[in-house]
């Protein structure tokens, strides 16, 4: 029942937001976080109560039985590090929109509609319910990036939508294909997960039901709708995008297409760690190549979800947990990233244009310091959690993949160093290229300094931050659920 | 066959007659002289009563109160009153819906013909409730008649457009030919079974003469449905009558055709006999879907928008209806219902709003709404959800539950072609296009700030209750759908 409350609050938080006028947006932020917090300390609550590597925690319910569908929730130590980071990001992203004051009552609804969504795809044991919440998480999305975004927001909100739902409509059909293949008239995922589809069922739903999923995690070349999306959209949204909704989709073919389709899965598996190789080079790539701060850390998410969709591909206990590992730490980096370029730096410079920012290591020494620290984090420095993922996920890769592919990775791994390095001297060390101000070095507020950062920004900063360092230096306090609960799953390819 | 009972069997249908006749009386002898708006509230509170008894009488009959011996009623009208919890269920549906219709309408009236207007709304209702009665080849034929004029006049009903008129005649003179077709259609089908009475008849294969039957019978009830290719009459018609006329065109209206279609269609469900007509549902199906999603993508009315789709969403049954099998009827009747449902919430919406503007809304007049009507804003955003097929909204669970019957019919696949797979695709593929769509009305509403004149009358209570209780149904069968559709599947099919 525990595990069930983060649905509840999120949903109770979203309603009472809602129906808050919206001249109380002082009063409003402290019921967000509040809402926030409660559903983190349950899910922190579910974490201290886990003694894997079985589903716990299961509540089960009929709910429409003409369709086989039951309302079944449970979670196990694959959900459990997504919980957590889906906890951790709704936190911090109510820190750092502290300052919203604009209709931050409907805000606030879509925001915790969207997490209520999350939380429930995260929870759920049963197909149709985690399909449910799935779509649930969309919509919310749009209007969080219409209303609240920035430029271009509603082209970016709407290709997003039609991404997201075009993939649901992939999931949806190989849906059924399980349901009336499996003969068990039942969504209940713990029974799918007995039967042994054929294996050309296998190979033909698996595909259809991974792509419809990677879609959302922002596969290559589904992923235009990332970089554009994160980009387009409000600081808090763009860390639920970039931290938890592209872990909605790695979970469901995580979870979903390989969980029930092992045959299916060895077909396809070096396909998809090709693809996931494409992801991590091309996503490095790109990043090196962008001038708008927030695109940067867009691309850098693709390439990250490519370690993560590698790991998947792997097939191989170390590499998958390596995959769940990054999920969480891209979750909480990822969105930290967005935080301190959407908020920090951006409303002090009011740019985002890498070109215009100038000599910020002097104007802003503190901001600067964080910032190159979650960099370095997302890089892969030894000691946050990023490094330790990527290391399951490439060992994990040596074992079952080809070696050119490793190669591959590793050559995705360097170039992950050098946008980073690269983007942050742009950022931080560099006189400011372009402008007319360069000439005429008398112009007052080029030169001033920037306020620090406030109390609500360092908290949040300090949570994710935290939480990283604290799984990179003590990475068992999940590899160990997260492991057990997978060979539960793998047990199943041999 | 006594008397008596004929009229406890008809009571409810009584009460809606006398409604009727009341409404007009009093309009024509007491209220001389009063103005429009206290003679459509009038109209509007006789035609409430009258629909209210109605229900009371309906519901009487439901739980056995009043004693309805169906059996020996079907027996002796030859199928033509199908009284049994299924049908007398649904028959209460439409009357609810059609009394949720009257305050709109009430509110919205324009036209001198007051008494007319409400007469014409509840004799389409009380058609309806007979078409979903009828289990008789020529009483649901007439039952259609009976709604397809009172639809015509009332289309007619709307001085303030020029285009109403011509709306009309265009509707008469579509709907006239379909009538033809599907009476021809009728009549060959009466030959191939020797009886009216399709309440048992069963065809265990389709000679040609059934085949030719049910290609007119299906271009007739294309046109009263709008299905493509026979729906050019659609988005004139939905734009040009009375926002009222034309939300009870497209919701009433058909769940009752809907119900028609599937009754029938009961005499070939046999699969050696409806092999023969497939191909031309499939066809039907996969055009109308095309054409109302593609079409409504160019849409900058908000009815014409509506018109296409329900184009599409005529497309989208018709995915459960060629399964053929108990799962796929319910399956289509449960979405007609959730369609008519919500189709109807989104033009009462759009019916206060072009009140308030004094002509047709366009998407763009609905330039942020949510700030000056949060609460209409909120029930727009309910109703264009689940048209798009959002959970947990009762679009979503409808849609799933046609997707669901399709592939039930035949889940096996070897091959692509295999079972409906592919037509489940086809109709995710345009459910995915019409949200874009869906999402341009909800862009204008929740989106935008800007807005001149933003008129924020009062909605006034009746046409509130109604919307509010659309809303409710429309998110209550979404989260808990499963007492209707056990419902349907225990009685109807």
């Amino acid at each position: 029942m525990i595990a069930l409350l983060t649905i509840i609050f999120s949903f109770i938080g979203a309603l009472i937001c809602g129906l808050m006028p919206a001249c109380a947006h002082r009063r409003i932020r402290w019921v967000a976080l509040l809402t926030a917090g409660l559903g983190l300390a349950a899910a922190f609550c579910c974490a201290l109560r886990y003694t894997g590597p079985g589903m716990e925690d299961v509540i089960s319910r009929t709910w429409i039985p003409s369709m086989g569908v039951g309302f079944l929730t449970g979670f196990d130590g694959i959900s459990l590090p997504l919980l957590l980071v889906t906890g951790l990001v709704a936190v911090a992203g109510v820190l750092f929109t502290w300052k919203l004051d604009h209709r931050a009552n409907q805000f606030y609804a879509f925001y915790f509609a969207l997490i209520g969504g999350v939380y429930g795809v995260f929870l759920s044991m049963d197909l149709f319910l985690l399909f449910v919440f799935y779509e649930i998480a969309i919509v919310p999305k749009y209007f969080l990036i219409a209303i609240w975004g920035g430029a271009k927001r509603e082209y970016a909100a709407m290709k997003l939508v039609m991404y997201s739902f075009g993939g649901s409509a992939l999931v949806l059909i190989g849906m059924l294909a399980l349901f009336f293949a499996s003969g068990l008239n039942t969504f209940d995922l713990r029974a799918l997960m007995t039967v042994d589809f054929s294996s050309g069922l296998q190979s033909v739903v698996f595909p259809v039901m991974f792509v419809g999923f990677a879609i959302l995690a922002g596969m290559w070349p589904f992923h235009t709708w990332a970089p554009q999306g994160h980009s387009a959209a409000p600081t808090a949204a763009s860390m639920l995008l970039a931290g938890v909704v592209m872990k909605l989709g790695a979970y469901g073919c995580l979870r979903v297409a390989v969980g029930l389709m092992p045959e299916g899965a060895m077909v396809w598996a070096p396909w998809v760690a090709v693809f996931a190789v494409i992801n991590i080079i091309y996503g490095a790539l790109a990043a090196l190549r962008q001038d708008d701060f927030k695109y940067v850390i867009g691309y850098s998410s693709v390439s990250h979800m490519g370690f993560v969709l590698l790991g998947i591909g792997t097939l191989h206990l170390t590499g998958m947990t390596g995959a769940v590992l990054q999920m969480f730490s891209h979750g909480v980096i990822g969105a930290l990233l967005f935080a301190m370029v959407g908020t920090v730096i951006y409303t002090r410079t009011k740019t985002r244009k890498l070109d215009e920012l100038h000599r910020l290591m002097e104007r802003m020494p503190g901001i600067a310091w964080v910032f190159i620290v979650v960099a370095l984090a997302s890089m892969g420095l030894p000691g946050f959690s990023g490094f330790v993922s990527e290391l399951y996920v490439l060992l994990g890769a040596w074992a079952t993949l080809p070696t050119w592919i490793v190669i591959s990775a590793g050559v995705g791994v360097l170039a992950t160093f050098g946008y980073t390095l690269a983007k942050i001297h742009e950022a931080f060390f560099r006189e400011r290229s372009t402008g007319d101000n360069t000439s005429d070095g008398n112009d007052g507020e080029g030169d001033a300094d920037y306020p620090p950062m406030t109390l609500p920004e360092k908290a949040g900063v300090a949570l994710l931050l935290g939480a990283s360092l604290l799984i990179g230096l003590c990475p068992w306090l999940l590899t160990n659920h997260i492991a057990g609960s997978l060979q539960l799953l793998l047990n199943r390819f041999n | 066959m006594d008397y008596t009972a004929i009229f406890t069997a008809l009571l409810p249908d009584l009460f809606v007659v006398v409604a009727l006749f009341a409404a007009l009386g009093v309009d024509y002898g007491c209220l001389r002289g009063a103005s429009l708006a206290d003679r459509a509230a009038a109209a509007a509170r006789i035609g409430g009563v009258g629909l209210v008894g109605a229900l009371v009488a309906l519901a009487f009959q439901l739980t056995g109160s009043l004693a309805v011996d169906g059996h020996a009623l079907e027996v002796a009208t030859h199928g033509q009153l199908v009284l049994n919890a299924g049908t007398l269920a649904l028959k209460a549906l439409l009357f609810l819906l059609g009394l949720l219709v009257l305050p709109l309408a009430a509110r919205t009236i324009s036209t001198p013909q007051v008494s007319e207007y409400f007469a014409l709304l509840l004799l389409a209702t009380l058609g309806m409730g007979f078409m979903v009665t009828s289990r008789n080849l020529l009483g649901a034929f007439v039952a259609l008649e009976l709604v397809s004029l009172s639809l015509y006049a009332l289309t007619a009903l709307n001085p303030a457009r020029k285009k109403s008129a011509e709306a009309a005649l265009k509707y008469f003179t579509y709907g006239g030919v379909a009538s033809a077709f599907l009476l021809f259609g009728i009549s060959y089908l009466f030959g191939a079974l020797g009886q009216l009475d399709i309440t048992q008849a069963t065809l265990a294969e389709a000679p040609r003469l059934v085949v030719v039957a049910y290609l007119f019978i299906l271009v007739g009830l294309g046109f009263k449905l709008a299905l493509a290719p026979f729906h050019l009459w659609a988005p004139d018609v939905y734009q040009a009558a009375p926002t009222p006329a034309a939300a009870w065109i497209a919701s009433g209206s058909k769940i009752a055709g809907v119900a028609l279609l599937l009754a029938l269609l009961g005499p070939v469900s046999l699969p050696s006999a409806h092999s023969a007509i497939v191909p031309l549902l499939l066809l039907m199906a996969v055009a109308s879907m095309a054409v109302g999603n593609l079409g409504a993508l160019r849409q900058a009315n908000v009815k014409r928008l509506l018109a296409y789709s329900a184009i599409a969403n005529a497309g989208y049954i018709l995915v459960a209806v060629v399964a053929f099998t108990d799962a796929g009827r319910a399956a289509a009747l449960f979405y007609a219902i959730v369609y008519a449902i919500a189709t109807l919430g989104a033009f009462a919406v759009v019916s206060v709003w072009n009140d308030r503007l004094g002509r047709e809304a366009l998407i763009e007049d609905f330039r942020g709404v949510w700030k000056t009507s949060p609460g209409l804003s909120l029930a727009l955003l309910v109703f264009v959800l689940s048209l798009a097929g959002i959970p947990p909204l009762a679009g979503f669970v409808g849609k799933f539950y046609l997707f669901f019957a399709a592939i039930h019919a035949a889940p096996q696949m070897e091959y692509w072609s295999d079972g409906l797979y592919w037509l489940v695709a086809v109709a995710l593929l345009f459910s995915v296009v019409a949200l874009y769509y869906y999402l341009k009305i909800l862009k204008a509403v929740f989106v935008r700030e800007e807005n001149g004149e933003l008129d924020s009358s009062p909605v006034g209570l009746p046409a509130a209750t109604a919307i509010l209780v659309l809303a409710l149904l429309t998110v209550a069968l979404g989260v808990w759908p499963e007492p209707v559709v056990d419902y349907i599947q225990s009685y109807l099919f």
